[in-house]
């Protein structure tokens, strides 16, 4: 039931011996689709076995689930928008999808939108502790690493040291807040996400609780969690045992210890924006968005926006079409018109090919919104959005302001 | 259902960045990020950004057309093939010109080539590179040793001044913009020549020159005598590395700056400023596009550019140079396999030495020793015309002079994707597949090759081009030297015949996300992302300065046409706009032709914004909006050149420069009246 912790690994040598923390998740997925629990797995995989290439695919033979086993580290793909974009939503087959946290909170708020059909959706959520962007991870390996990008077969996070292993079997590590003060590491959203376990999934997988490496910690977060756990484990796909307390409390450690990292960013990265005046404010943004292009990359990548017809298009009329930069109504908008549920999953400031700090701002006012709402994004799909609830009587309230 | 996310490269600018298209049972139905590839990093712009709409637009060329009393009608390829056979069979070599293009993968290209030269006899072959970068080939063989791009995209990040010479960076090489906005993060200053206050200019410049059109070499010449009196020269450089420093020196002494700031309209503290930036910097690179070569002086424009950097020792280093901005996905690579009239492939020089090599590698005799004619002659000279993924009815200037000259040919055949201008006057029209129809490589900017896979099927009856040719070929009794099964086979001949091809399979591209630099000279090489480290390319291995004598535009306002005309692009579309149009986000963004005219030329002439006018010059008219900005300044007008039904090319001079015979497009004298 919800709530449930287990201790689980695969039964099958097959998938242990490809699989990382004994295949737990690649025999989950398995199961279900060998048994219909799910009539299709959305997950990632390395493109031709490349480590920086990784790419949703749509997995409908059991036999190929296989090839999306182990971890991938320098990987974003936007999995909400696959789902909604390209599968419909879910909305006319049952889909078992692999999430991090920030997918899972992606497809919740596309959910609450009726863009995705949960009903139909299975979300296996993994553990994170971040990721990196393909060429930031080869810059990085190459140049503080000092090694051939080629070379790495694993990377992991762990009590908040980047550890990479190599082809000939050995490791190396690196202080992760080191790397990260030079510039080097994870995407600048990573750094600041609070949200290592996915507990708004149906389950939530990782190694943290884990010993040897050997198995995955899993906790049941819904009612359907819990089903596909029990019915996994009766077919005999997976085997659990129930963690220690002190597996547990060492699960709840080391997620302390992320998160304080990720407060320390969030400090540090809101402070530059926040102590400005608001004349600096002002000007530091208006620089910013004078470097946009209009190439629509961070609404097309954004998965809370889902508007067919996007009041920014050009033959809408609110934007003066053709013209770069576009006017200041342009980013504006895209702001306001998702900044009451931003999950924090990067996507903007990954297309956007002026690196305008998108991610940073947008958080930033979520988390301000948030505050005053009492509203957390992506949690709970039967919590609608603020900006969507709020009352008249609400937007009176005097005192209440929010600035970029 | 089958639902893959399959990566490619962009079919636009020559940047070449990746994308990931997802393919659902065999069609295109979206993009995403492709997140590794080195030249974009998952962002894209906003052309990128709608890649493939073209693709699946209604008009699509699906069947090979004849024209029959007058009007092209539906063939058969058999019928189609054969006619263009027995026609070109008549053709005496001189009457025929065959012209490649810039979109042309190099294996198509490379095949065309071969056909003009091993079939007809000829070396007119060219391609529409001839229009915007053949003053590289002309000033940077001399200068430097290759007209090639010197640098590589992400080494622009190391350059701490970024000379934008003429080039529109934000509007045409966003992701380059990209890099130097990186570079300017790390201190990097900008300098940006243009006569218009773009975006770049507003948005990425630290020193704008806003000079006037056609005026670069007394700027340059200006920027190098003030280096001069301060003492900035690199003098080890100097020593080492080049020759000629003597007479550029006695040349530049003879420089007067006010006179200097007269002819360009730039402030001598300006230049000044400008000339110690860039002297100053540790490493200088110079981005130059069309604004420095579409003019009659186009060639003394990169000299100019290449005396400054030779001057400066801002060159033979990673992110510095002079390098030309070739703007599309084939620009650099229509011209490696030798699709112009005075190089086979490999730039090898025509003549009877690169003849006999290429005899002995085809397998022939007799190939042709002489050079043949350039793109425009071309168009004027040669009965027999066969034009590949092109329009000159759009890009050449005077087009109403072009389209007389066409109406007269004997026989024109037009290959494309789609209708064109030139296809209305052709005599046989034939379809080609497009991008990611086929699997082709291309050479993007800097001279980085990347290999596209077939993804899904041309429509209709499409075939890839060089599968045409080969079929002509064969119908014309040529089928044992054009006898390829697949584009791999071509460009396994292509590694035999190009040198700085050799090293590069399409095995390791598959393997290299963003492909391979050349020169690679064997399999283990990893590629030349910056050329000229140790010693240019030139016989002697020195940079050569080669000092330019000012001269005015061909031709200047007068009473009658009071206005300098500028022609360029916009972010939203692409040359002559055959694909960006059929885009509905990219026309919707700007939907037809537009000039742009100062708020002071506007009063005295009684024009309001969005204001029908008409322009004219001695050549042509055409009617426009009036877009009334202070982008331009006073005196100036901008027109596009995207617009079939407002053809900028009509208002434009056939004057040509005289060693690479690329036109003045950038600069004419108009008049605007508003239209009654």
């Amino acid at each position: 039931m919800k709530g449930d912790l287990y201790i689980a690994r695969s039964t099958d040598k097959a998938i242990t011996e490809k699989a990382e923390y004994g295949g737990a998740v690649t025999a989950l997925l398995k199961f279900a689709l060998e048994n219909k629990k799910a009539d299709a797995v959305v997950a990632v995989k390395a493109r031709d076995g490349n480590r920086y290439d990784a790419v949703p695919v749509v997995i409908t033979d059991p036999a190929d689930i296989a090839e999306t086993a182990g971890s991938l580290h320098c990987a974003s793909p936007n999995i909400a928008r696959f789902l909604k974009e390209y599968l419909d939503g879910a909305a006319g087959m049952k889909i078992a999808v692999v999430a991090k946290p920030c997918d899972a909170k992606a497809i919740i708020e596309l959910a609450k939108r009726n863009q995705i059909n949960l009903d139909n959706l299975i979300i296996i959520g993994l553990n994170c502790t971040g990721t990196l962007l393909p060429a930031k991870a080869k810059a990085l390996f190459r140049e503080a690493f000092e090694v051939d990008p080629a070379d790495v077969i694993g990377e992991d996070i762990e009590d908040n040291e980047l550890i990479i292993k190599l082809k000939d079997g050995s490791e190396k590590k690196k202080d992760l807040a080191e790397l990260e003060e030079k510039g080097l590491g994870r995407r600048d959203n990573c750094r600041r996400c609070e949200t290592n376990i996915p507990v708004m999934a149906d389950i939530a997988c990782g190694k943290w609780g884990t010993k040897d490496k050997d198995s995955t910690f899993i906790e049941v977060c819904s009612e359907k969690g819990a089903q596909l756990v029990e019915d996994a484990v009766a077919a005999g796909s997976i085997k659990v045992e129930t963690p220690t307390a002190d597996a547990i409390t060492a699960r709840e450690k080391k997620d302390q210890a992320a998160r304080e990292l990720a407060q320390r960013w969030q400090e540090k990265d809101f402070a530059t924006l926040e102590e400005m005046s608001r004349d600096e404010k002002f000007n530091y943004w208006s620089e910013q968005f004078s470097h946009c292009i209009k190439c629509y990359g961070c609404r097309d990548a954004c998965p809370i926006c889902y508007c067919q017809d996007c009041f920014l298009e050009a033959d809408r009329g609110l934007v003066p079409p053709g013209e770069v930069p576009p006017h200041m109504l342009f980013p504006m908008v895209r702001i306001t018109h998702v900044m009451d549920s931003c999950v924090n999953c990067g996507q903007c400031q990954d297309a956007c090919p002026m690196e305008i700090p998108l991610s940073r701002l947008i958080f930033l006012l979520s988390k301000k919104i948030g505050a005053i709402f009492n509203y957390e994004p992506g949690m709970d799909a039967s919590q609608m959005p603020p900006l969507r609830t709020v009352t008249d009587k609400e937007l009176t309230v005097e005192g209440v302001e929010i600035t970029l | 259902m089958s639902i893959e996310c399959v990566p490619t490269i962009c079919p636009y600018c020559s940047c070449g960045c990746g994308i990931n298209l997802i393919v659902k049972d065999g069609k295109i139905i979206g993009q995403e990020p492709w997140k590794e590839h080195p030249v974009n990093e998952g962002a894209n712009c906003p052309k990128g950004k709608n890649a493939y709409e073209f693709l699946y637009s209604e008009d699509r060329l699906k069947n090979p057309l004849i024209r029959k009393n007058g009007k092209l009608q539906e063939a058969s390829w058999d019928e189609a093939l054969e006619l263009i056979a027995s026609k070109l069979k008549e053709a005496k070599p001189e009457d025929f010109g065959f012209i490649a293009s810039c979109r042309n993968s190099n294996e198509d290209a490379y095949v065309m080539q071969k056909f003009t030269r091993v079939v007809m006899g000829t070396n007119n072959i060219e391609y529409c590179g001839r229009l915007c970068h053949s003053p590289a080939a002309a000033a940077l063989i001399p200068a430097m040793g290759s007209g090639a791009m010197q640098t590589s995209q992400p080494e622009i990040e190391l350059a701490d001044c970024i000379f934008l010479a003429g080039v529109n960076l934000r509007e045409t090489f966003p992701l380059i913009a990209r890099r130097v906005l990186r570079a300017k993060a790390r201190g990097a200053k900008v300098i940006y020549t243009d006569p218009r206050k773009t975006t770049t200019a507003r948005h990425l410049a630290d020193i704008h020159l806003q000079l006037r059109s056609g005026t670069d070499a007394a700027l340059i010449n200006a920027m190098m005598s003030v280096i001069l009196a301060e003492g900035l020269e690199d003098k080890e450089f100097i020593a080492s590395r080049t020759a000629g420093f003597d007479e550029l020196r006695d040349f530049l002494a003879k420089v007067d700056l006010k006179e200097a700031a007269e002819i360009t309209g730039v402030p001598v503290e300006k230049i000044k400023e400008a000339a110690i930036t860039y002297a100053k910097a540790e490493r200088g690179c110079i981005l130059y596009d069309q604004g420095m070569s579409q003019h009659y002086v186009g060639t003394d424009n990169v000299r100019n550019h290449a005396n400054l950097a030779l001057l400066c020792g801002h060159a033979g280093k990673p992110g510095s140079g002079v390098n030309s901005m070739r703007g599309q996905i084939n620009g650099e690579g229509s011209g490696d396999m030798g699709c112009l009239c005075v190089f086979y492939p490999g730039f090898k020089r025509v003549g009877e030495d690169s003849a006999k090599v290429f005899e002995e590698a085809w397998g022939v005799t007799n190939l042709p020793t002489k050079p043949g004619i350039t793109y425009i002659d071309m168009l004027y000279k040669c009965p027999y015309l066969y034009i590949v993924g092109g329009d000159p009815m759009m890009v050449v200037p005077d087009v109403n002079n072009v389209k007389k000259a066409l109406e007269q040919a004997n026989f024109l055949v037009v290959q494309d994707i789609f209708p064109t201008e030139i296809s209305k006057l052709a005599h046989v029209v034939l379809p080609a597949a497009s991008w990611v129809e086929r699997e082709a490589t291309h050479t993007w900017i800097d001279r980085r090759v990347q290999k596209i896979e077939k993804l899904v099927d041309p429509p209709g009856e499409a075939r890839p081009d060089w599968q045409i040719i080969c079929q002509l070929a064969e119908r014309m009794g040529y089928k044992d030297k054009f006898n390829y099964s697949s584009a791999g086979e071509i460009f396994e001949e292509i590694r035999r015949c190009v040198p700085q091809y050799k090293g590069i399979s399409y095995q390791r591209l598959k393997q290299n996300v963003g492909g391979i630099h050349w020169p690679c000279p064997s399999e283990e090489h990893p590629g030349t992302p910056s050329m000229f480290l140790e010693k240019f390319n030139t016989p002697d291995g020195l940079g050569h300065f080669q000092a330019v004598e000012y001269k005015p535009p061909a031709e200047v306002p007068d009473e009658e046409y009071p206005y300098f005309l500028t022609t360029g692009r916009s972010i939203f579309h692409y040359h002559t706009g055959v694909m960006t149009r059929r885009t509905p986000k990219l026309i919707d963004e700007v939907p037809r032709s537009y000039v742009e005219v100062n708020p002071e030329d506007a009063d005295k002439a009684g024009v309001k914004d969005k204001d029908m006018v008409t322009l004219t010059t001695r050549r042509g008219t055409m009617e426009t909006e009036a877009r009334v900005t202070d982008e331009v300044p006073l005196g100036l007008l901008f027109v596009p050149f995207h617009f079939a039904n407002a053809c900028a090319n009509v208002l434009t001079i056939s004057a040509l420069d005289p060693s690479a015979k690329c036109a003045e497009t950038k600069v004419c004298a108009v008049k605007m009246e508003v239209k009654a």
